[in-house]
C-alpha cells in the first residue's frame, strides 16, 4: 500500500550522484541559454513593463519597470551560480526546489524578453493561470476519489457538461445560482451512480461504462440545449457567480488580486483539495477507500464493506465532476453551449495520473497546464511570430515535459479497475 | 457462468446505448417538419399562396440551428420573405435537425415546383451540390459556400466581410480611451482571419487619418499570426482570452470565433468599462443580455443577399456561379451602434459614409 508520504521520501531523500551532476549540468544550461537566446536579442536600455494589477487596483498600484538586459543579466549570473553550487557540493533534497527555482528564473527571462519594449500584466497572467487551473483541479479530484477506491472513471467530462447544462437549466428557472449548483451536484450524482452499478454490480469493462456515459452526455445536452436551451433563451441566462473579494487580504499588492479576488468555485477549490487531502490521507475513511482501491480482498476480510466503500467513492466522484461541470456555465459564462466543456474533464484525468493520484498533486499539473495555456494567449498579444497552431499546442507539450522529465513514473492504486468479486 | 453474465451485461449495455441514440434521434424526428406531402409542416406563405402564374416560389432549407435561430437561418429567411412580399410570391421553408435531413429537404423542395431553393449554411454544401448535379433546371442559392468549378444553376454567396469588419475596426478605433483594442479568432482558417484582416486594417487606416496610435492586440495582419482558442466550443476559453486582453489594457474586442465569443461578453459585462463587437450576425438580437456592452456587430446581410438573388430570378437575370456580397450590394455592414450610441463619437460617426464609399470605389484596401 503505497501512500502519498512513503512516495515523497522516496522522491526527495536519495539523490543519486550521477542526477546531481546531470542537474547541475542542466541549471547551467539554463543559464547560458538565458544569456544566448535571450540576453544577446535584447538592446541595451530597453525596458520592460510588468503590470501589477488588475481591475480596480489598476489604478493605484505601479506597474514594474525593469531594464530588459539587466534583469536578463542578472537572472543568468543566478541561475549558473545555482548551478555551480549544485555540481560543487549538491542540494541533496532541496535538488528539485532549486530546479523549480532555476525553471522560474528562465521562464521570467523568457517574459522579460518577450515584452522587452512592450508590457505584460503580470497579476493577471497568474490570475488566469489559477482560473484556468479550477475545472481540471475539480476533474482531477473527481477522479482520485473514484480510482482511489478502485474504480475507473472516464466518464468525468461526461459528467461535467451534464452538470453544466442542468445547472444552468435550473439556474435561470429558479433564478438561483446555489440552486443551480445543487443540481448540477445532483445530476453528477445520478450519472455516477450508472457508472457505479454498471462496473461495481455488473462488472462491466468500466472505460465502456464511462464511454456510454460520455456519448450519452454530449448527445443528450446537445440535444437539449438545441430544443430548448437555444430557443427559450430565458432559460440559458442563469447569470454567474461574481468574484467575492476577501476583505483585506485582496487589498495586499500583487497577491491580492491573484488569490483572494475570485469566484466561489476557485476558493471551494482550495477548500475541497485541503479536505481531500486530510481526508484522503489522515482518516479513518481515507484508509479504507484507499485499501479497498489497493486490495479490496484484504480490506473485505478485515471486515470492511468493499461493494459500499467503492457505490460511495464513485458517488462522490460524480457530485464533485457535477460540481466541476457548473463552474463552465455558472462560474464563467453565464450560459451553457454544446460541448462546452472542451475536453476540459479528459485534461483532468490527465492532471489526476500526472499528480500521482494525490490532490495537491493534481492541483499542480492543473496549475501547470493553466499557467503555459495562459502563457501562450498572452505570448500570441504581444505579438511574438510564432503560427497560432504551435502556440496551441505549449500547454500540452509543456506539461508533458515537466511531468514526464521531473515527476517520473506515478504509481496507480494496485486494484484500479478491477471488479472485486466477493468469493 | 460469470463470463456470460458480464457479456450479457455488455450486450445489454450496447444495446441501451443504441436505443438512446435513437430515441434522440425519434424525439427529434417527430419534430421535425421534413415530410413535403403534410401542408401543417411547411410555413405558411406570408402572403396568401398566389394561385395565378405569376410570382416566385421560393424554398428555404435551414441548417441545424432551426428557422428562428435569431442568426443565419432566421436571417436568411427574413430575406426570403421581403422578396414574396415585394416581388410577389410565396416563401416556405422546411428545417434540418441533423445533416441527415438536408437531403431529403432539398428532395422535398425538389418535388415542389420551387422557384429558387435556398440553402442556408457551408454545412449544406455537399447536398446542395449533389442536387444541382441530378437537376440542372432547378435553380439554387446557398449561403457561405461556393463552389470550384461553379454550377450554372447555383449562385454560391460569399460574403466581403472584410469591408464590414474594416468599417468596425475604424469605429473602434475612433472610440477606445485605452487607445489599445483586440481580437481573436477560433482557427486560424481564412473565413475567421478575413474578419480579423479588415479590423486591423481598419484601425491602421484610422490611425493614418487621424495621426493617433491605436494598437490592436490578437492580430498583425503583416505576419498573419494572432491570438486563437484553438475551436469554436469552449466558451471559458473566450473568457480567458478575454479577460488576458482585457488585462493588456483592451477596451474594445471582436471576438470571431461564434459561441465563445459569448464567454468574452461575461468577462467585459464582468469588468466593465469595454465593449464588444459581435461578428456575422447583430448580437443585441442574437444575446440580447449583452446589449449594454455591444459596441456594433459586423454583419453577413443575407437577407439582403437572399432577397438579391430571389429579385434575379423574379426578373430573369439568374447568372449562377458566386454572388459577393459586398458593401455595395448592401450583403454586408455593420449594426446600428444601440446602447453604445453616445460612446462612439459623431465625427467616427460622420466618417463612416465617406469611408464606405471608399471601400466601395476600391480607394481603401481592406485587406492586406
Amino acid at each position: 500500500m503505497a501512500t502519498a508520504t512513503a512516495n515523497t521520501i522516496t522522491q526527495t531523500t536519495y539523490v543519486s550522484p550521477t542526477r546531481q551532476r546531470v542537474m547541475g549540468m542542466v541549471f547551467l544550461g539554463f543559464a547560458v541559454a538565458i544569456w544566448v537566446l535571450f540576453g544577446r536579442e535584447t538592446e541595451p536600455g530597453v525596458i520592460t513593463t510588468f503590470g501589477m494589477a488588475v481591475g480596480a487596483q489598476a489604478g493605484s498600484i505601479e506597474p514594474l519597470r525593469l531594464p530588459s538586459l539587466a534583469t536578463l543579466n542578472i537572472l543568468a549570473l543566478a541561475s549558473a551560480f545555482v548551478g555551480a553550487g549544485q555540481l560543487a557540493r549538491g542540494f541533496g533534497r532541496y535538488t528539485n526546489w532549486m530546479l523549480a527555482l532555476v525553471t522560474g528564473f528562465f521562464i521570467f527571462s523568457f517574459l522579460t524578453w518577450a515584452a522587452a519594449d512592450k508590457s505584460l500584466n503580470l497579476v493577471g497572467l497568474l490570475n488566469t493561470s489559477l482560473s484556468r487551473a479550477v475545472p481540471i483541479t475539480l476533474g482531477a479530484m473527481s477522479g482520485i476519489l473514484c480510482e482511489r477506491a478502485g474504480v475507473v472513471n472516464i466518464a468525468i467530462e461526461g459528467m461535467m457538461l451534464f452538470g453544466a447544462m442542468s445547472g444552468t437549466l435550473v439556474a435561470s428557472v429558479t433564478d438561483n445560482l446555489w440552486l443551480g449548483v445543487l443540481a448540477a451536484v445532483i445530476t453528477g450524482a445520478l450519472l455516477a451512480v450508472v457508472h457505479a452499478v454498471f462496473s461495481i454490480k455488473y462488472m462491466v469493462d468500466q472505460i465502456v461504462s464511462g464511454t456510454v456515459i460520455n456519448i450519452f452526455s454530449v448527445g443528450m445536452t446537445s440535444y437539449i440545449s438545441s430544443k430548448f436551451l437555444q430557443h427559450y433563451q430565458e432559460l440559458n441566462r442563469p447569470g454567474t457567480f461574481r468574484a467575492f473579494p476577501i476583505p483585506v487580504l485582496a487589498d495586499i499588492p500583487v497577491v491580492g488580486p491573484i488569490l483572494f479576488n475570485n469566484n466561489m468555485f476557485v476558493y471551494a477549490m482550495f477548500a475541497f483539495l485541503i479536505l481531500l487531502h486530510v481526508a484522503l490521507f489522515y482518516t479513518r475513511w481515507g484508509l479504507r477507500l484507499r485499501s479497498v482501491g489497493e486490495h479490496p480482498r484484504a480490506a473485505d476480510t478485515l471486515g470492511i464493506n468493499v461493494f459500499r466503500t467503492r457505490y460511495m467513492a464513485v458517488i462522490l466522484g460524480g457530485m464533485m465532476a457535477g460540481f466541476g461541470g457548473a463552474f463552465f456555465s455558472l462560474g464563467s459564462v453565464g450560459r451553457f453551449d454544446e460541448v462546452m466543456t472542451a475536453g476540459r474533464g479528459f485534461i483532468g484525468l490527465a492532471a489526476m495520473i500526472f499528480g500521482n493520484w494525490t490532490p495537491f498533486g493534481a492541483f499542480g499539473a492543473g496549475l501547470l497546464f493553466g499557467f503555459a495555456d495562459s502563457l501562450q494567449a498572452r505570448l500570441a498579444i504581444l505579438g511574438i511570430p510564432i503560427p497560432s497552431q504551435f502556440l496551441l499546442m505549449v500547454p500540452y507539450v509543456a506539461t508533458m515535459i515537466v511531468l514526464a522529465g521531473v515527476v517520473g513514473r506515478g504509481e496507480m492504486p494496485a486494484a484500479d479497475g478491477q471488479p472485486y468479486v466477493k468469493e | 457462468m460469470l463470463l456470460k453474465r458480464v457479456n450479457v451485461l455488455r450486450t445489454i449495455l450496447a444495446l441501451l446505448g443504441l436505443v438512446l441514440a435513437a430515441c434522440v434521434g425519434a424525439t427529434q424526428r417527430h419534430a421535425m417538419p421534413t415530410a413535403p406531402q403534410a401542408p401543417t409542416t411547411a410555413a405558411p406563405a406570408t402572403q396568401p399562396p398566389s394561385t395565378g402564374t405569376t410570382g416566385i416560389k421560393i424554398c428555404q432549407v435551414t441548417d441545424a440551428g432551426g428557422i428562428d435561430d435569431k442568426s443565419f437561418n432566421a436571417t436568411a429567411w427574413a430575406g426570403a420573405q421581403r422578396a414574396a412580399a415585394e416581388l410577389g410570391g410565396e416563401a416556405k421553408y422546411l428545417e434540418s435537425q441533423q445533416q441527415t435531413d438536408y437531403e431529403r429537404n432539398i428532395n422535398a423542395f425538389l418535388e415542389d415546383n420551387c422557384d429558387l431553393i435556398i440553402t442556408v449554411g457551408f454545412l449544406l454544401g455537399d447536398a446542395t451540390a449533389a442536387a444541382a448535379r441530378a437537376n440542372p433546371d432547378q435553380l439554387f442559392t446557398i449561403v457561405d459556400f461556393a463552389y470550384d468549378p461553379p454550377f450554372a444553376n447555383v449562385e454560391g454567396q460569399i460574403f466581403a466581410t472584410d469591408q464590414a469588419a474594416f468599417l468596425a475596426g475604424y469605429v473602434a478605433a475612433g472610440t477606445t480611451k485605452t487607445g489599445i483594442v483586440g481580437t481573436f479568432g477560433g482557427i486560424q482558417i481564412p473565413p475567421v482571419t478575413v474578419f480579423m484582416d479588415g479590423f486591423a486594417l481598419g484601425v491602421q487606416y484610422y490611425n493614418q487619418q487621424n495621426g493617433t496610435n491605436v494598437r490592436v492586440l490578437g492580430w498583425d495582419p503583416a505576419t498573419q499570426t494572432g491570438l486563437f482558442t484553438g475551436n469554436f466550443e469552449s466558451t471559458d476559453d473566450g473568457r480567458a482570452l478575454g479577460e488576458s486582453l482585457l488585462d493588456e489594457g483592451a477596451d474594445i474586442i471582436m471576438p470571431v470565433a461564434g459561441p465563445v465569443g459569448l464567454g468574452t461578453a461575461a468577462a467585459v459585462r464582468e469588468r466593465g468599462n469595454a465593449w464588444i463587437i459581435g461578428v456575422d450576425t447583430d448580437w443585441t438580437v442574437s444575446a440580447p443580455e449583452y446589449s449594454n456592452v455591444i459596441l456594433t456587430s459586423v454583419l453577413k446581410r443575407m437577407d439582403n443577399a437572399v432577397f438579391e438573388v430571389a429579385r434575379q430570378v423574379a426578373t430573369g437575370t439568374f447568372k449562377g456561379g458566386v454572388y459577393l456580397a459586398n458593401l455595395e450590394n448592401g450583403g454586408v455592414g455593420i449594426a446600428d451602434f444601440g446602447a453604445a450610441a453616445s460612446a462612439v463619437p459623431d465625427a467616427v460617426k460622420n466618417a463612416l459614409p465617406d469611408l464606405t464609399a471608399g471601400i466601395i470605389a476600391g480607394d481603401i484596401k481592406t485587406a492586406p
